[in-house]
Parts: structure tokens; sequence; C-alpha cells
């Protein structure tokens, strides 16, 4: 089986703070502390699938009050402020983000889709002959934030038998 | 100058606007689009003078609607803002005609680093 991970924690960890820094904590003193801790739980989550050369989903899932706190954030607003469009709006783009970055580390010729966004724990979402490869989990500001990456299984059986 | 901001997301033509006003572009006429179909018919309606668009939108990709401009003889500046950063799709941009290709997330140091030669 190959030992490479396509896209490593460590590459989300990167992603995540320029996101961070540019839109989520510009001064730098709110940064997304990881913790490692894959069972944290979500209550609302979005998603992009990437298809083509390699095949899978990139999923951001957060706390609904980490969510309204991004929805400010980007927003220039206050959470009380914002409105479930704008939540469903910026969770979009967070996926949008995160996947077209991830999207650059798989091989050429991949296509990235539009996002998804659902208003409900990411274990409403099912990703169905996929497996996670990455995930980087983590709080912020108290409140649970993470971005993973699944993998199609046709894909990894491909790797294996490479 | 007039500005078309093209992008699906609400929120990021928001962000779009408030970086260009951070990078000291905040006095230009901005008018937006929410897919790219829209894009294309406001770049012709509206006769901007710099086009600023996301790459992945409904009804029409980002470089659709700048093959579709300069298959009509449209000139416009043209540019992507877009999360998707292959060399492919740089290459796609610039052999279609775009004059800058900006990679989200961003931060108003690179709006000023694209934009102040084509804003003064």
């Amino acid at each position: 089986m190959s030992t490479d991970v396509v896209v490593s924690e460590n590459d989300l960890a990167e992603m995540a703070e320029q996101v961070w820094l540019s839109y989520l904590d510009p001064e730098g003193v709110h940064p997304l502390i990881p913790t490692g801790d894959h069972a944290q739980p979500s209550e609302v989550h979005s998603s992009v699938s990437i298809t083509g050369s390699w095949t899978g989903h990139v999923v951001y899932a957060s706390s609904t009050t980490a969510a309204r706190k991004a929805a400010a954030a980007f927003l220039a607003m206050e959470p009380e402020e914002v409105s479930q469009e704008d939540v469903s709006d910026v969770l979009g783009e967070l996926a949008n983000i995160v996947g077209g970055n991830v999207k650059a580390l798989v091989p050429s010729g991949a296509l990235l889709s539009l996002p998804q966004v659902v208003l409900a724990p990411e274990s409403a979402t099912k990703y169905p002959n996929a497996d996670r490869i990455s995930g980087l989990y983590g709080r912020w500001e108290g409140e649970p934030v993470s971005i993973s990456v699944w993998q199609s299984r046709n894909d990894l059986n491909k790797e294996e038998t490479a | 100058m007039k500005i078309l901001i093209a992008d699906d997301s609400r929120v990021m033509r928001q962000i779009v606007t408030r970086t260009l006003r951070q990078a000291g572009f905040g006095d230009h006429d901005l008018v937006e689009a929410a897919d790219g179909k829209e894009a294309l018919d406001m770049a012709t309606a509206e006769k901007p003078d710099l086009v600023i668009s996301d790459w992945n939108m409904p009804e029409m990709s980002g470089v659709e609607v700048l093959r579709t401009l300069r298959a009509g003889g449209n000139d416009v500046k043209f540019g992507f803002v877009t999360s998707e950063c292959t060399p492919e799709m740089q290459h796609q941009a610039t052999a279609a005609g775009a004059a800058f290709f900006i990679v989200k997330p961003f931060t108003a140091e690179r709006f000023d680093e694209v934009f102040s030669p084509i804003l003064g």
C-alpha cells in the first residue's frame, strides 16, 4: 500500500492557518488549536467533491457557534447579526477555499465541485465508498472545528495494486 | 473606473469589495454578478473597466465567460480570484487572456500588488 498521503494533517494545518490569518483571525490572536480529537461533535458542515485524477471529498465541520463566528468574521459583523443564509454561504466558501487548496495537491486533471452545505452534524452525511485519509481537528476559541479529507476506495485500491 | 465582481458566493463578493477598500481602491464604482451567465451579461451591458471573477460558478465558469467575451471582441481587463490554483488552470487563464490570477485566501497586500498597476 502507498505510504504517501496525498494531503497530510500538516498540509491541512497550513491551509487553516492561511484561512484564519486572511479572514477569521487577521490579528493572529485566536488561531485554530489542534486537539486531534477525531470524535469531537459538530453541528453543521460543508463539503466539496474532487473528481478525476483523484476522487474524494473535503469536509469542513464545526459547531453552530463557530459557524456564526466565522460568518461574522467574514462579513465584519457581530455573530448575533448574521443570518442563516450568511452562515450557509460562509460554510460553503470555507469548503471551497480548503477544497481548492487540496485540489492543488492532488495529481493534475481533477475537477472541484460547487460546495454543499448541511446545517446538521457531519455524521448526518455519509460518503459511501470513501475513507478518511487525513483530518485536522481542533478548537477555535473553545469551539470545535475540523477539516477532513476523504478519498474514494477505488482510488485507494488502485494505489494498493500499483 | 467601473469594476464588475463576479462570484456565486455573496459573502465572497463582500470580501472582495472589503479587500478592495482595504487596499485603497474603495472609491471605484462596483457592480456584482452572482453567476457566470450574469457576469457575461453584465460585462457586456455595464461595460466595466475591470472584471474580477470567480472560476467555479453556476451557469458558466469564469474562464468560459472570459473566452466568450474575447470571442465576441470584448477586451475588458479580466482576471480571476479563485480557491483553485493548479498550473493547468493558470495556463488556461493566461491562454484565455486573463490579466491576473489571485488565489483564495488572499490579503489586502495581494490585492494592492495586483491592482495597483491596473487601477493606479
